[in-house]
């Protein structure tokens, strides 16, 4: 097996029909997925509203820092400047958002003087008393520190943000208090059941995709239609049918009662367990078709001869059939785990407090707070999982048929 | 000839399947909750209006996303004119410049209407509540109180609870003894958020959380749960039509919440909506939807045109608002993300 050899330009010039025919699929992926996704995850650094929104601002408290309590009085009508030329030019309740992102409880405080410094008559007045009248968000250096620090075109802070950390008054990385920790707890939980969904479906495709191997032709087509037809199956009708299945006085529990294995009805429904249990029959098709399809052109003769050979039925299986089912293993295992590792209406449904994962909080944050920025890092978070499992993969596959070889 | 026809016919199927695009000259589209709420709101609603006034209305379905309404916007291919949306997201799209302010002959009517339900770039298209609710086949002596429903000794079993800080805090508060008109004035100071979550504390471990209406009630009905919490419609929607006996508490006390119908900046049709802005905020013509549907008004007026039994079911009516008071939609604006997050820290504790 040589490594496949770069194209040379003689060898290129031929493949040109073939470059042509591919240039539908690569603008269509490139118009439809990589440059709208592209753009979304730019939002995960992005500081332009920040940047755009408070220059004079910035520039008067250059030298101040948290510690010193409240910036000094040209601080005060550099921001009124600043926040006038935002409400005039329609960028004021962008701006209040995005403060009230890192400052929960400023926002009506930014838009009500965003407005009136648009208004206002300024003529000899104290600046400072009439910026603090407008509301208690002002009095917080907190928020004055977000815009001395906040300048540059981009920004860390979503980011630090889905890693549980923040930038101190210093500028230094802290980690967030413990009643705001929330993110590495929710990607080590995703990671988690995404992980052992993918072990599971791995474990039982294997004797499955064996059986339909062997099974005669009849058997075997009826086999794979069970294996299947939970692939044509809505997947709320699936989840829904276990939720009746598993709650209080479902079947379930109503067969172990009368079987006398439990008195009380068990707590099968939101639950870690029936979390994963609904994932993996939906994602089970996904591990045994790829199994499957490796399987069946592995010649049984190679599992014979190494049993003629006196290797007992477990160490034929695992040095010569295991090496060979590798690369239909790592494909499905790499189709379930990118398949799990998004998953959202399931857990929402059949899932405890507990078992919700990722995108459960990316929708929560695109839609119900518009803070785009911070769903984008989550995002990217994914992004970045999936890179490192495809790389892990490939890894994987090179070094054992390597070994096969 | 045929082939005219077909064209025709293709043409209206194409246009009915874009949904929203307009397929008559002058029509209006709006945005609804769908399912049978734009059912009761075409009959109750918008088919009068077209009757009056000759406007056709398209009436969509949609999740009532504001993301999608800043997205359209920005992309400058607006396609719905009116959407019926929650207030917070109201709050936050006015601020952005995504809906525009309502028609002063609508403004006007501000003196009728109740708190929450009538705001510089909305009127209010429902208004709902969240209620405790049990299961009148399954408890005879049910709980009377929010206090009750905290009381695992004398309701044993599970409670259902929304699996969010909104409405949750607000509930654990009412137990805590709080009267539903100073909620907000506890909740905006750091104590009071620490009290609502102690109080969260005791219930706990007898929680069973929901995240969708139809799973809480399913919950109710199998008995998993003895109580919950959950919108007043699909309370009566459930015994109306599937013959369920729920009981809403109404006197242990609610908040109410309010969607309201706003104008999308560089809506297709801003005459045709501000058309029917003005036919809606007439009473007699607001009267349709809640005759037809278990979700109230924010005009007072409203309930003069109704029966005691179609009253009976509105969080809003004359009857019951005295036992309830409005979200706050300015706070959790402001603080729905924060709380949210040390909700969900709390939860994963």
């Amino acid at each position: 097996m040589r490594p496949p050899q770069p194209l040379r330009p003689s060898a290129l010039r031929g493949q040109v029909p073939y470059l042509l025919m591919l240039a539908p699929l690569v603008m269509f992926v490139l118009v439809t997925v990589v440059v709208p996704v592209a753009l979304f995850l730019f939002r995960a650094i992005d500081n332009r509203e920040l940047q755009a929104g408070f220059p004079q601002t910035a520039a008067a408290l250059s030298g101040w820092s948290q510690a010193q309590g409240l910036p000094p009085e040209p601080a005060f009508a550099a921001l009124i400047f600043d926040l006038a030329k935002a409400q005039e030019e329609g960028r004021a309740a962008a701006l209040a958002a995005r403060l009230n992102q890192a400052v929960p409880g400023s926002r009506s405080t930014v838009i009500k003087t965003a407005k009136w410094a648009a208004t206002a008559d300024l003529q000899g007045a104290s600046l400072r008393e009439d910026v603090l009248d407008q509301g208690k968000a002002w009095h917080n250096p907190a928020l004055w520190s977000v815009i001395a620090h906040e300048t540059g075109r981009f920004t860390s802070y979503y980011i630090l943000t889905t890693l549980d950390l923040k930038r101190g008054p210093e500028g230094q990385l802290q980690r967030l208090p413990a009643e705001e920790a929330l993110f590495l707890t929710i990607l080590a939980r995703t990671l988690a059941i995404s992980l052992s969904v993918t072990a599971i479906c791995a474990l039982l495709a294997l004797p499955v995709a064996h059986v339909i191997t062997a099974a005669r032709p009849r058997m075997a087509t009826l086999l794979l239609a069970m294996v299947l037809l939970p692939l044509w199956t809505s997947l709320l009708v699936r989840t829904v049918a276990w939720i009746i299945l598993l709650q209080g006085e479902g079947p379930v529990n109503a067969t172990l009662q009368w079987l006398g294995a439990v008195t009380e009805p068990l707590r099968l429904v939101y639950t870690r367990g029936s979390l994963i249990v609904t994932m993996v029959q939906v994602l089970l098709p996904l591990m045994i078709l790829p199994v499957l399809a490796v399987l069946k052109r592995i010649p049984p003769e190679q599992m014979r001869a190494a049993r003629s050979l006196g290797a007992p039925w477990w160490m034929a299986w695992r040095r010569v059939q295991l090496p060979l089912l590798w690369p239909g293993l790592m494909t499905g295992a790499g189709l379930t785990f990118t398949f799990a590792l998004g998953y959202y209406i399931t857990p929402r449904l059949i899932g405890g407090e507990k078992d919700q994962m990722l995108s459960s909080f990316i929708v929560f944050y695109t839609d119900k707070t518009l803070n785009w920025g911070l769903a984008a890092a989550l995002s990217l978070q994914l992004l970045v999982i999936l890179a490192l499992v495809a790389g892990l993969l490939a890894g994987l596959h090179r070094l054992t048929t390597g070994r096969v070889r | 000839m045929l082939t005219a026809r077909w064209l025709h016919k293709f043409a209206l199927l194409s246009a009915a399947n874009l949904g929203s695009a307009a397929y008559a000259e002058g029509a209006i589209t709006l945005a609804g909750w769908g399912g049978t709420w734009n059912e009761a709101y075409k009959t109750g609603i918008t088919d009068p209006f077209t009757e009056k006034t000759g406007i056709s209305v398209v009436l969509d379905e949609w999740d009532g996303s504001l993301a999608r309404v800043r997205a359209m916007v920005e992309a400058g291919a607006v396609s719905y004119d009116l959407v019926s949306i929650e207030a917070p997201q109201l709050e936050m799209g006015c601020d952005e410049g995504l809906f525009l302010p309502l028609p002063a002959s609508v403004t006007a009517q501000a003196p009728h209407y109740l708190p929450g339900t009538l705001h510089d770039c909305g009127i209010a298209s429902d208004t709902w509540a969240t209620v405790l609710v049990y299961d009148g086949t399954k408890l005879t002596n049910g709980p009377k109180s929010w206090a009750d429903f905290w009381d695992v000794k004398a309701f044993p079993g599970k409670r259902g609870l929304g699996g969010q800080a909104l409405y949750t805090l607000e509930n654990a508060l009412l137990a805590d003894g709080v009267a539903p008109s100073d909620i907000y004035t506890v909740l905006a100071t750091p104590e009071g958020v620490d009290r609502a979550f102690a109080k969260l504390d005791e219930i706990k471990p007898h929680v069973v959380w929901w995240s969708s209406s139809s799973t809480a009630l399913q919950n109710l009905d199998a008995g998993e749960v003895v109580m919950t919490d959950m919108y007043n419609g699909r309370v009566t929607f459930d015994n109306e039509n599937n013959g369920k006996d729920y009981r809403i508490v109404w006197e242990a006390g609610f908040l109410y919440g309010t969607d309201l119908w706003a104008l999308v900046a560089d809506a297709p049709n801003p005459e045709g909506a501000a058309a029917f802005l003005e036919f809606f905020a007439v009473p007699e013509n607001q009267a349709g939807f809640p005759r037809l549907y278990g979700y109230g008004t924010g005009d007072a007026r409203v309930y003069d045109h109704l029966t005691e039994a179609q009253r009976s079911r509105l969080p809003t009516s004359p009857d019951v608002i005295g036992y309830g008071a409005s979200y706050n939609d300015a706070f959790w604006a402001e603080n729905l993300e924060s709380l949210e997050q040390r909700f969900k820290v709390w939860q994963s504790q």
